[in-house]
């Protein structure tokens, strides 16, 4: 089981390697899709200024310099499609990332690039992005038929589901989960909004707008029937606060608040998972630096034997604070100790 | 062109196949007005249509899921009606493929049914075990971008034209996937009329168009805020945790408030773990010189919001 860490600037790689991430992620903007399709299309999940690297040159850098430290890179290319026009250009910058940059994996959510890169024969491998929602094995198999060597499970899966699929799986296929920051309130693969600058996330959006229920059938609601609605509405805004990293904050010390996963480290190396996803290529490197720690010191726990209610008790420590693991909604998994 | 209408039960499919009937018992609803406004534009341009076909199920949530009884009941009614049945899918997990495993053995034993997959599982599934029936994509499959915050902005805009081209597409724009659709069986493909617009030129290259209206889906999720009323604060909000269905008592209505734009009087509207925009005039009267065109095969009229449920 790895500790997979986002990266944006070869600046992070050796603080990322030496605190405990075992494999990389990034992403690539070159300036021609930028000048092409501006900020309003993406080529991966993330804004164009949000994370990425600018030039193949810069992303070999950063690929050389891992592979000698023995850390493998892989490269998002998980815009949810790419239209005919864009796909000519996907291919050939994936030829690019592969001969010349030497990623060893590319995160796909598209099925239709998935398709044609399994035809393209690339040496490098091919992971199922979450944002594919692989929600079953099923579809897992279904994906099976391009190749990947890994598929990443949506976050809305509960251990019980990921141990599943798992158990189906794990002789044809990795599993990597996430683990540590930024949330989602919907599901990612089916979720068609953007989180463009101009009017951010469409959940935290919600949260600040007029908000009005409705009895089926447009009659009244009771009193009684609105005040429980609304009791739930605000519980539900509170909720999002936590899935938006509560409100991006951070302990005094600088580990990050927001969607962890870290109490389910233990049932994942039993499950036999292959990788823990730490999440936020545009985060700063202190954020980054500090993620990796926070999910390494518990994975360095599990390795060495700890029993499961020795690895939680730890998870819930390492904040100071444990507050906000109290209130249930911080949690990527609910973990039965 | 056909025209479907989105059904509850098999009482409806009895009933008078009749967008004004069938939404009869909701027409004080918050999104009545819409549906009456696209009724209007149907008869101004399509006259009096004639329902065909029926889509019954849920594109949404696993836990709306009818039971096999009740599907029976539905194509019972269907075939004594003499119109055709779609059967609707949503994205599923382990679970939610168990539960229409059953289903599509009374679709099969039925005959040579569709169904629409919004799910690479529901199709592989139906694929290996079930090659009678018809698959069908559903559009939740397509992945155009529908933020009815800023796509209409971006297409009232001097938004650079690849950019907006992009935003009127999806993969269906590439023939290498409509191929690769025909080659598992796959001839049709739902999409949503876009607050951007919608380009069908997919339509032209052996693909047909099934269009939705007057609803388009923006969200949905496995976490549901009407699930959370009956739990203690603590365990609220979790994915897979058990459903009473609680979405069926009431929506939420949301007003775009907080625009940095200028469209205030935008409204989203949650029902159950999914939101949906409301099409406007110009959007059903772009929509509507497009099926005059041929562009689109079907049209699925859904006379309220599509998160019905039937106990039993």
């Amino acid at each position: 089981m790895k500790v997979l860490a986002p990266i944006s600037s070869y600046d992070e790689l050796e603080m990322l390697a030496e605190s405990g991430a075992e494999e990389l992620y990034c992403g690539v903007v070159p300036r021609e899709w930028l000048d092409r399709y501006t900020g309003a299309v993406w080529l991966n999940r993330r804004s164009p200024k949000g994370g990425s690297l600018e030039t193949l040159s810069e992303l070999r850098q950063l690929v050389d310099g891992a592979h000698r430290l023995g850390v493998p890179v892989f490269l998002t290319l998980n815009a949810p499609y790419y239209t005919a026009e864009q796909m000519s250009w996907v291919m050939e910058l994936a030829r690019r990332l592969d001969g010349e940059a030497g990623v060893d994996a590319l995160i796909v959510t598209d099925i239709n690039l998935l398709m044609q890169l399994s035809q393209a024969k690339l040496n490098a491998a091919l992971h199922v992005s979450s944002v594919a929602a692989t929600l079953n094995t099923e579809a897992i198999r279904f994906l099976l038929q391009f190749g990947p060597s890994r598929v990443i499970l949506p976050r809305s899966l509960t251990v019980l589901e990921i141990e599943k699929i798992v158990d189906a799986v794990r002789d044809e296929v990795e599993i990597e989960v996430f683990m540590l920051n930024d949330g989602c309130a919907f599901e990612e693969g089916f979720c068609s909004t953007t989180h463009h600058h101009t009017v951010g996330a469409f959940c935290t959006n919600l949260s600040e707008m007029d908000a009005d229920f409705e009895r089926s059938g447009g009659r009244e609601l009771t009193r009684r029937q609105n005040s429980r609605l609304r009791r739930n509405l605000t519980d539900y805004r509170e909720w999002i606060w936590y899935v938006n990293g509560n409100g991006c904050g951070s302990t005094p010390n600088g580990l990050p608040y927001g969607p962890c996963g870290l109490c389910a480290i233990h049932d994942f190396k039993r499950i036999g998972v292959a990788s823990l996803k730490i999440v936020g290529r545009e985060a700063s490197p202190f954020k980054k630096l500090a993620s990796v720690r926070m999910v390494r010191a518990i994975v360095d726990q599990a390795r060495a034997g700890a029993e499961k209610l020795v690895t939680i008790e730890r998870a819930k420590s390492l904040r100071g604070d444990r507050e906000h693991c109290d209130s249930g909604y911080m949690c990527y998994y609910k973990v039965d100790a | 062109m056909d025209w479907s209408i989105h059904v509850s039960n098999a009482a409806e499919i009895r009933g008078a196949l009749n967008a004004f009937e069938q939404g009869a018992s909701e027409r004080e609803s918050k999104v009545a007005p819409v549906v009456e406004l696209a009724w209007r534009l149907i008869e101004e341009y399509f006259d009096a249509v004639r329902f065909t076909r029926c889509a019954y199920g849920n594109e949404f949530c696993e836990h709306l899921i009818p039971s096999p009884q009740r599907l029976e009941e539905a194509l019972t009614a269907a075939s004594e009606r003499d119109i055709k049945l779609t059967f609707l899918t949503p994205y599923v997990s382990e679970a939610g493929i168990e539960s229409l495993r059953p289903l599509f053995e009374t679709l099969s034993e039925n005959g040579d049914g569709e169904v629409v997959f919004n799910d690479w599982g529901v199709l592989n599934l139906l694929r290996r075990e079930f090659p009678r029936l018809k698959p069908v994509q559903g559009r939740l499959m397509n992945k155009s971008l529908r933020d009815p915050r800023v796509t209409g902005v971006y297409a009232a805009s001097d938004a650079p034209a690849p950019a907006l081209v992009s935003l009127r597409r999806s993969n269906l724009d590439c023939a290498s996937y409509t191929g690769f659709l025909s080659g598992l069986g796959v001839d049709s493909v739902e999409v949503d009329n876009l607050p951007q617009g919608v380009d069908l030129g997919f339509a032209g290259g052996g693909v047909k168009a099934i269009a939705y209206l007057p609803f388009g889906f923006i969200s949905t999720s496995r976490i549901c805020m009407a699930a959370g009323i009956h739990y203690d604060k603590r365990d609220k909000f979790q994915p897979g945790a058990p459903c009473h269905h609680e979405c069926q008592t009431h929506l939420l209505e949301y007003a775009y408030t907080n625009t940095p734009f200028g469209n205030r009087d935008q409204k989203f509207y949650l029902k159950g773990n999914s939101y949906f925009y409301v099409h406007t005039e110009a959007m059903l009267r772009v929509l509507f010189e497009q099926a005059r065109s041929g562009l689109i095969d079907r049209m699925v009229f859904q006379p309220r919001l599509p998160m019905m449920w039937e106990r039993g």
